[in-house]
């Protein structure tokens, strides 16, 4: 460590001009020269305020239910109230306050299951570039078999296990995303197995974990932290198509996939029943998807072609 | 050839058999007596739930159970629905064809538009065709695709009233399912009684074409983007531009010397989509009242019919693995270097 130390100090008592930007900014930078990037940013930065401060800014309770406005449409339609924003459901719930609800949901089972598929799929696929004989091998398979199958006919069969339910549901997107992560680590980390760097690091005495979580797993970030944000947004989709399929969250919860399953029955009556909770899904995700474009384009230049 | 047609038989079979371990585990992972889940709120005498528990061999030691199983598998047998006493297999057969016909008309249409749009946006690349494109396709990569099916029935069937909101076909027309794909019987039966099934091919196309419009978003997406990206990469080689240089037409270096090499990764994505599709069937035909194996499934699911759901899971993912496994060889054929690559 104390030669880590020593070596800036010196290359910048050489060459005093050049001022590298910090890796934030140079991050930035990249990030902010795509504009869909940085609107997509802007987007979910809306959906985070939502989801933080649902309570103060949601005009109503989600599950409220208004007996005299069954159906009300959204205030500029015809037949709309200026107390219903986007309008009411076929019970009376406002739906703009379900929808600021849903974002915390959405946010919540996105998060929980990105971060419940990412920390063993890093795990495994790292077990699996260090012992690729044994481990390996059945790790890669036990992937293949999970791959055969159709991520969303995969989360359903999960859920005809588990029941429905909000927890199950995250169980299930997160068993449904783990092989990618699995063979995204696994080949990333087996490239950099094969470096100098991790040799040297061996040859001086570095133990299997520190190999594993200090020196390789540090080089192998750009890519996953690029799939966690796609996986984010695929795991919004298949919550809110497994709401939709009445297999997820429950309703009176204000999920945005729950909110359409019933929609069906109003295609013909009440549009904005159909056609809001939708909208918010598409928003989000193609926001997450701009973003998860930017970053990496700003963290793994190699992969900008290969889009 | 030989050898690389063996390799890749030989990852197929453990794959396979990990799948029929997967679904033999997935009925006993279910908390609670199987027995109890399966007949709902009644309750059984215990002789009656002994009785059951032999009669699906639950009281078998595991290892015997899978053996039982995989035996039972090998001959034929995929068990019978617990809701309509008819063999799983019989029920998949025949629902099995309307599920096919809507994925083929939907990888139809995502293919078609998909390589014209990507190539038209690869070759004007920068216009605003280009531009279009792209965010069209990131759109429909977005799509939440159950409520764009929503909204297309809303709009062409309740709005304009160009298609029907739901089924395969019109009650009035008598038609006899024969092959089982809708356009095929509705024509026969169109040209064997005129007077009585007028119109029958007509509808029946009616109604397959919002629902493969909405099952084929996504697969679009995926080739329309990878079109582009797989021919700007070859129009920078340098054979197309030597091609050009010699002075071939542009439409004679577009279709012969770039789209033959830029088409070789767009084969695989576009056999990669079958898992898509399959996933997709459950939502498209949900919404579309689609009689297929996804809605099939998705009821079975409803309804706890454990046999239905185990079998039904088991027999999709065969047909996933299956077509990975025929692409993956005619891509060895298309392409010598992932025949002999290691």
């Amino acid at each position: 460590m104390a030669n880590a130390k020593t070596l800036p100090t010196m290359a910048v008592a050489e060459e005093p001009v050049i001022n590298y930007p910090s890796p934030l900014k140079e991050f930035w930078l990249g990030f902010s020269h795509n504009k869909g990037a940085v609107a997509g940013l802007a987007f979910i930065c809306l959906i985070v305020i939502c989801a933080l401060f649902a309570p103060w800014l949601a005009p109503y309770s989600p599950i409220e239910q208004f007996r005299d406005h069954l159906l009300t449409p959204p205030s500029w339609a015809q037949g709309g109230s200026s107390a219903f924003l986007l309008g009411t459901d076929e019970v009376g719930r406002d739906i703009l306050s379900r929808l600021i609800h849903g974002a915390r949901l959405s946010l919540l089972i996105g998060l929980s299951s990105v971060v419940m598929s990412l920390v063993p799929g890093i795990l495994m696929g790292l077990l699996a570039a260090f012992f690729p004989r044994w481990i390996g091998q059945g790790i890669m398979r036990l992937m293949d078999i999970m791959m055969a199958l159709p991520s969303l006919l995969l989360a359903v069969a999960i859920m005809a296990i588990l029941g429905p339910g909000l927890i199950n549901a995250m169980i299930a997107i997160a068993v449904v995303s783990l092989p990618a992560y699995v063979r995204l680590t696994r080949a990333s980390a087996m490239t950099e197995l094969n470096k100098d760097y991790v040799t040297a690091s061996r040859v001086a005495g570095a133990g299997l974990f520190r190999l594993m979580l200090i020196t390789v797993l540090p080089n192998c970030m750009a890519p996953l932290i690029v799939h966690a944000t796609m996986s984010f947004s695929s795991a919004i989709l298949e919550i809110a198509a497994l709401g939709f399929l009445g297999m997820g969250v429950q309703p009176p919860t204000p999920e945005w996939g729950t909110m359409l399953a019933s929609a069906r029955d109003y295609i013909e009556s009440a549009w904005w029943v159909v056609t809001l909770p939708g909208l918010t899904i598409l928003l989000s995700v193609l926001a997450i998807n701009l973003m998860g474009d930017g970053l990496r384009d700003a963290l793994d230049p190699k992969l900008k072609r290969a889009a | 050839m030989f050898s690389f047609l063996l390799r890749r038989i030989g990852v197929l079979i453990p794959t396979f058999l990990g799948i029929t371990l997967l679904t033999f585990t997935l009925i006993r992972l279910i908390p609670g007596d199987p027995i109890e889940v399966m007949v709902g709120e009644r309750s059984l005498s215990p002789t009656l739930h002994a009785a059951a528990m032999k009669r699906l061999g639950l009281d078998q030691p595991i290892a015997t159970q899978y053996m039982n199983y995989l035996g039972q598998l090998l001959h034929g047998n995929l068990g019978t629905s617990l809701k309509t006493q008819e063999n799983v297999w019989v029920e998949f057969k025949t629902l099995f064809p309307a599920t096919l016909e809507l994925a083929l008309a939907a990888l139809a249409f995502a293919t078609i538009v998909g390589l014209l749009a990507g190539i038209i946006a690869a070759i004007k690349r920068g216009s605003i065709f280009d531009h279009g494109v792209m965010t069209i396709s990131l759109t429909g990569f977005s799509m939440p695709i159950f409520w764009w099916g929503l909204i297309l029935i809303m709009l062409f069937s309740v709005l304009l009233g160009w298609t029907p909101v739901s089924g395969r076909l019109d009650l009035a027309f008598d038609v006899q399912p024969q092959t089982g794909f809708m356009l095929i019987d509705a024509w026969r039966a169109e040209l064997a009684d005129p007077s009585l099934n007028a119109g029958a091919f007509k509808d029946a196309v009616k109604h397959l074409i919002l629902p493969a419009i909405v099952l084929g978003t996504i697969p679009l997406a995926v080739i329309a983007r990878m079109t582009r990206s797989s021919m700007l990469e070859v129009l920078r080689e340098d054979y197309v531009r030597t091609a050009r240089a010699k002075g071939l037409s542009p439409a004679r270096v577009i279709f012969v010397h770039t789209l033959r090499n830029a088409l070789i990764p767009v084969l695989t994505v576009i056999g990669l989509q079958v898992g898509t599709l399959m996933g997709g069937a459950v939502l498209t035909e949900t919404i579309f009242s689609w009689p297929g194996i996804g809605k099939w499934l998705i009821d079975a699911i409803g309804r706890r019919d454990y046999p239905v759901v185990q079998n039904g899971i088991l027999l999709v993912a065969s047909l996933v693995i299956l077509t990975n496994f025929i692409v993956d060889i005619l891509y060895g054929i298309a392409n010598p270097r992932i025949r002999h690559a290691k």
